[in-house]
């Protein structure tokens, strides 16, 4: 009889995959369960509509410094007659013996390739439309930022303090294409948004609140508890192998819902591939992040339901911070110290190190985009704001760095840290008052 | 840890030594309160081997009994001993209990089978193991035909036989039954008798409460009675049949014409006393209750009287309460 013997700590693999099955195959039964993932993944294919439907509409092209314009109506776009030394608003004045290029071509004239930019200084851009030619006639007029081309544009690119700094001749300036521009941009804001907001907040707050509010709560109040508090089982242990469960089921949920999209994004989203292979590590770590934000969340909420029997009530309140903590994280983009005291801030930080290791060159097409190409109206001050180029502000906003001081690597496996740690204390003090708790 | 996956059972094993002298169950001066109400009243008690019958009414403190003895909840003064361990602190002493709670509620979207493999994987058992406990417990409980079908389409008493049989998968040496037959249609509670009897011929030390006396009787002799939080009376059914005895009961008859019934009955030896409710209800007064029952349905039958009811208008149990309180229910 030495199996009568043994201490409640033995055997709990046995235990443990006893309690884990049996809240699974719960689940299964439960229309809860289905309701919150079907509803999930409903929602997420509406966005996701918005998203094809953007990504298969031409982004309408801007002529930024408006070289396909004809001020003077003699049938040759302007840029063209700068180019060739007549003057685009004399009607007069106009290449002899040339074609008049349609105007198509002088209206996206000279993208920004910034996928071609090097750490350090980058020479870039010509003088498409002969602005600098024109104007100046010593070569020294026409490298005013002094590095010996005549007539371009220097980036400097900075990733250590990440910083791009642009100093272009004068008269040099790039008309980049928006539609290329846009779709790059609006495909990356898509994943961050839908991934921190969507999958991370959202989903990470909704499957524990419908799935683990009731893991004990729904037991005591029906009564079956009975039958797992009769058994030489500690309640802390009935709490985690609860859990264990859950995990079960939303784990691979969240991980089968980020691969999905991120099929469905890597093949209809641009790119000269056939397949975004770079979004990959962004999406893994948008479901890693998920899938540790759902599991302290659950505990946290699972305790909750153990506390009170309208424990979803304090589980609301909980996202309601969660949402604070959220906005606060994404708008600030990682500069703020009190996205630390919440959980979704370090689920947001892991996104943000996944982003940077997938699109390590993210936050120069952010600058560039805000940059636009250099061109914008003078304000009152006399500067030029830039007129940034479509995506570009929305990219900025989904981005974030993980601004914790160190490596990205190191960023993602500090936050794993943490989130475990705060699921760990959740699940010690969850189990602390689940056993002092009197089950009637 | 690593689960064990393969459920072969590798995982490593303490030992707790129970203490062998220690009662099955001891309570000494326990008492519960829930806010101003007073559940239980400084209640001692040692139990050890047979069947004991819990007796007592809705409210008596049967169930808190039940659930301090479980751990469910904590006593407001005084100690429990489970197998000489507290069960509030420590929960090892339920690998030697079984526990039929009174909750109706259960896994109804689970096979019979299902549900007892399940929580006999609770108490450590490889699957394998808890299967071989499962198909033993069902058959004890005579369930083996039904035990692939969804707990949710059985009857009340199969019901209650899934759960007397989940109890028993641990081959427990203490079985606590929390009103195990309400509810229940006849033949299901002849059953269930059967196998309580059964359980405590086997030495197994159980705990059956009800607020039936005579169903009590069916099952044991040894009967302790709670009211109102306290230990009433606690000893042999026969001495509490006797008391009864002392104090009159009625039977109440409803039939066709009660003065021709009357005529008949008033030959019945115990028959003490006769009224009148109603032109169709005859009341009987008798000291011996179980004499009067016995010979009551071939009296009816001589008399050729369509007799539609036959009732015990106070409860034997409410009878001997009264007697014990002198008169305070």
């Amino acid at each position: 009889m030495s199996s009568r013997m043994d201490t409640i700590w033995s055997r709990l693999d046995r235990k443990s995959t006893a309690i884990a099955e049996f809240t699974l195959r719960q689940y299964r039964t439960r229309i809860s369960t289905w309701v919150v993932m079907i509803a999930s993944v409903v929602a997420l294919l509406l966005v996701l509509l918005f998203y094809i439907e953007a990504m298969n509409t031409e982004i309408e092209a801007i002529d930024n410094d408006g070289d396909s314009f004809d001020n003077d109506g003699d049938g040759y776009p302007n840029g063209q007659e700068k180019l060739l030394g007549t003057n685009p608003d004399e009607a007069e004045d106009y290449p002899i013996g040339v074609e008049p290029d349609p105007p198509e071509k002088w209206i996206n004239e000279d993208d920004i390739n910034w996928k071609s930019l090097q750490e350090g200084q980058n020479y870039v851009g010509e003088d498409d439309d002969g602005d600098c030619l024109e104007y100046y006639d010593t070569s020294s007029q026409r490298d005013t930022n002094d590095n010996g081309i005549e007539c371009d544009i220097i980036i400097t690119v900075d990733s250590l303090n990440s910083t791009v700094v642009i100093e272009s001749d004068f008269g040099v300036d790039e008309d980049p294409d928006e539609d290329k521009y846009g779709k790059e941009a609006g495909h990356r804001a898509f994943i961050l948004g839908i991934g921190k907001f969507g999958i991370v907040y959202l989903l990470g707050i909704f499957l524990p609140l419908f799935l683990a509010t009731g893991l004990i709560r729904e037991e005591m109040s029906e009564g079956t508890i009975h039958y797992m508090l009769a058994k030489p089982i500690a309640r802390g242990e009935v709490l985690l192998y609860r859990m264990l469960g859950y995990i079960g089921i939303t784990w691979p949920f969240i991980l089968a819902v980020c691969i999905g999209l991120c099929l469905i994004t890597g093949f209809t989203g641009p790119g000269d591939g056939l397949f975004r292979w770079s979004d990959v590590p962004v999406w893994m770590s948008i479901a890693w992040a998920a899938m540790l934000v759902s599991l302290v969340y659950g505990t946290i909420f699972c305790g909750f339901g153990i506390i009170w029997k309208n424990g979803v009530i304090l589980a609301i309140l909980f996202a309601a911070w969660e949402l604070g903590m959220a906005f606060v994280t994404i708008l600030t983009g990682g500069d703020s110290s009190i996205r630390y005291m919440s959980v979704i801030g370090w689920g947001m930080i892991i996104v943000d190190a996944g982003a940077a290791v997938g699109w390590p060159d993210n936050w120069q097409l952010i600058e560039i985009g805000l940059w636009g190409g250099g061109h914008g109206d003078e304000n009152w001050l006399g500067e030029i704001a830039y007129i940034p180029l479509p995506g570009a502000e929305p990219l900025s906003a989904f981005s974030g760095s993980p601004n914790l001081g160190v490596s990205n690597w190191l960023a993602f496996v500090i936050a794993t840290i943490v989130l475990i740690f705060q699921g760990i204390m959740a699940w010690f003090i969850g189990q602390t008052i689940f056993k002092g708790k009197e089950v009637d | 840890m690593m689960p064990d996956m393969t459920q072969h059972g590798k995982a490593h094993t303490e030992q707790w030594t129970p203490q062998q002298n220690a009662p099955v169950i001891m309570f000494d001066r326990v008492s519960k309160t829930y806010g101003r109400i007073n559940a239980l009243n400084s209640v001692s008690l040692g139990i050890s081997g047979g069947v004991t019958g819990i007796l007592g009414m809705n409210g008596a403190g049967k169930s808190t009994l039940f659930k301090l003895m479980m751990g469910k909840v904590r006593p407001s003064s005084g100690a429990i001993r489970l197998f000489g361990v507290d069960p509030w602190k420590n929960p090892a002493p339920y690998s030697r209990v079984g526990f039929v709670p009174e909750h109706e509620k259960m896994y109804d979207w689970m096979t019979a089978f299902d549900f007892i493999v399940t929580f006999a994987r609770l108490h450590g058992m490889t699957r394998i193991e808890a299967e071989k406990e499962a198909n033993r417990v069902l058959s004890f409980v005579s369930l083996s035909d039904v035990m692939h079908k969804r707990i949710g389409q059985f009857s009340k008493g199969m019901r209650q036989r899934v759960k007397i049989a989940h109890a028993l998968v641990n081959d427990p040496e203490l079985i606590i039954l929390d009103e195990p037959l309400q509810g229940c249609d006849p033949l299901a509670r002849t059953t269930i008798m059967n196998v309580i009897k059964e359980l405590g011929a086997m030495g197994r030390t159980v705990l059956v409460s009800s607020h039936i006396l005579h169903e009590i009787e069916r099952i044991t002799e040894q009967i302790v009675i709670l009211h109102q939080g306290r230990v009433l009376a606690l000893g042999n059914s026969h001495a509490i049949r006797e008391m009864l005895d002392q104090h009159p009961h009625k039977i109440a008859l409803e039939c066709d014409d009660a003065r021709e019934l009357a005529k008949s009955i008033i030959k019945i030896n115990e028959v003490t006393g006769m009224s009148f409710a109603t032109e169709n209800k005859l009341l009987i007064e008798t000291k011996h209750l179980g004499e009067v029952h016995k010979q009551l349905p071939s009296t009816i039958i001589e008399s050729g009287r369509q007799v539609t009811s036959i009732d015990n208008p106070d409860d034997d149990l409410q009878s001997i309460l009264m007697y014990l309180t002198g008169g305070s229910v």
